[in-house]
């Protein structure tokens, strides 16, 4: 069914929930697996309550560089500038800004943290903070590029609109691998 | 333009929405060092978290997504009025976001069953999950409804608003309503 520009259809109440309801559920089940990882590091992070002031920003942080690499990918690829050629040095750019971003962002979180458990005692050192943060954060933002440049490629070649599901796909599965790496990185250089 | 001059106007473009981000994730993570201790009381409760926070972004950010197209396209105006379109893109937030809650405490029970982990009642869960869920759609959507039309009435394309708006505000309210709704539960129950 083609449904006009501007028309009420696809602002149906019963479109809108039934379009969406599946994938919220997929996507639900998807984090699910960062849920089962919190709650096994339950202990780790009792004993450490900094490394809990830290999971939303570092599950959060790699889902937001994917997002912004995945559209900054497919508008390429809508408006033709972009054949995936490793040559391309525009290519080259945003994965340098993508990472240079997640260095910036996890250097201020370890930071951010660092004075946070100072302020309300129960901190770490600044430089395992750092560690933590910068060695899970980078891993993370590489994670997140070489699945925005799977998805992204993917979906141009099978003709779906990368904006509908692939950028919520990106975002949700590499939320997952924040906290895995997070809680795995946390708990090597703590000796937990 | 050079590889530099790109690189640079990439870092500079997103670098001040994320330092926004991570302000609203530090205060959330404030809130869930507080949760921990509930933990006992409801034992994993934990696995819902991440779920939770993660559902925000995914429901109210195809609502800004939406709303901003709308605008763009002249299909609805930036002031709460009884339009068709926004009335039905509002509603069928709240079915979404108040819905998906359900289903995670539903999916959390589930997942510890299967695990064979320690786990607090179905009931604990959906309870804990529905107010929460209901009382992050109502902030949530208003909210977002009011920055985006203040931000698109003042000239900002409402389209860079909506990411960090959604992240920002579903990290802290999200986990602010999450340890409400436990304090309620486990009054009530």
């Amino acid at each position: 069914m083609v449904v006009p520009q501007g028309s009420l259809g696809t602002w149906e109440v019963r479109s809108i929930v039934g379009n969406m309801f599946p994938l919220l559920i997929l996507l639900s089940i998807i984090v699910l697996m960062a849920g089962i990882t919190l709650e096994s590091a339950e202990e780790l992070l009792e004993q450490y309550g900094i490394l809990a002031v830290m999971v939303p920003t570092m599950v959060g942080t790699g889902g937001n560089l994917g997002a912004i690499l995945s559209s900054r990918l497919s508008t390429r690829l809508h408006l033709g500038t972009t054949e995936f050629d490793p040559t391309d040095r525009v290519l080259w750019a945003n994965v340098g800004a993508i990472l240079a971003l997640a260095a910036t962002i996890f250097t201020a979180l370890a930071v951010g943290a660092y004075l946070l458990g100072a302020v309300l005692g129960f901190g770490l050192p600044l430089s395992t903070l750092l560690v933590i943060s910068l060695i899970s954060g980078m891993s993370v933002a590489v994670i997140a590029i070489v699945f925005s440049f799977a998805a992204t490629y993917a979906s141009y070649r099978l003709g779906i609109d990368p904006d509908d599901t692939t950028i919520p796909i990106v975002t949700n599965v590499v939320d997952v691998f924040g906290m895995i790496i997070f809680i795995g990185v946390s708990g090597f250089v703590l000796g937990f | 333009m050079g590889v530099w001059d790109d690189f640079w106007s990439i870092y500079r473009e997103a670098l001040p929405i994320l330092l926004i981000a991570l302000c609203g994730g530090l205060f959330a993570g404030l809130v869930l060092e507080g949760l921990i201790e509930s933990v006992e009381r409801f034992p994993g409760l934990l696995v819902m978290v991440p779920v939770f926070l993660a559902t925000r972004g995914n429901v109210y950010g195809a609502l800004g997504g939406r709303i901003s197209s709308g605008l763009h396209q002249g299909l609805i105006e930036p002031r709460f009025e009884r339009n068709d379109r926004l009335v039905n893109a509002v509603v069928a937030s709240f079915i979404n976001g108040i819905g998906i809650s359900v289903v995670i405490g539903v999916i959390t029970w589930l997942a510890l069953l299967i695990l064979g982990w320690d786990s607090a009642a179905l009931y604990e869960f959906v309870g804990i999950m529905l107010i929460s869920g209901v009382l992050t759609s109502v902030v949530m959507i208003f909210g977002l409804l009011i920055l985006i039309f203040a931000g698109y009435t003042y000239g900002y394309d409402p389209d860079n608003l909506v990411g960090p708006a959604v992240t920002t505000l579903g990290d802290i309210f999200g986990m602010l309503f999450l340890l409400l709704s436990v304090g309620i539960v486990e009054v009530i129950v």
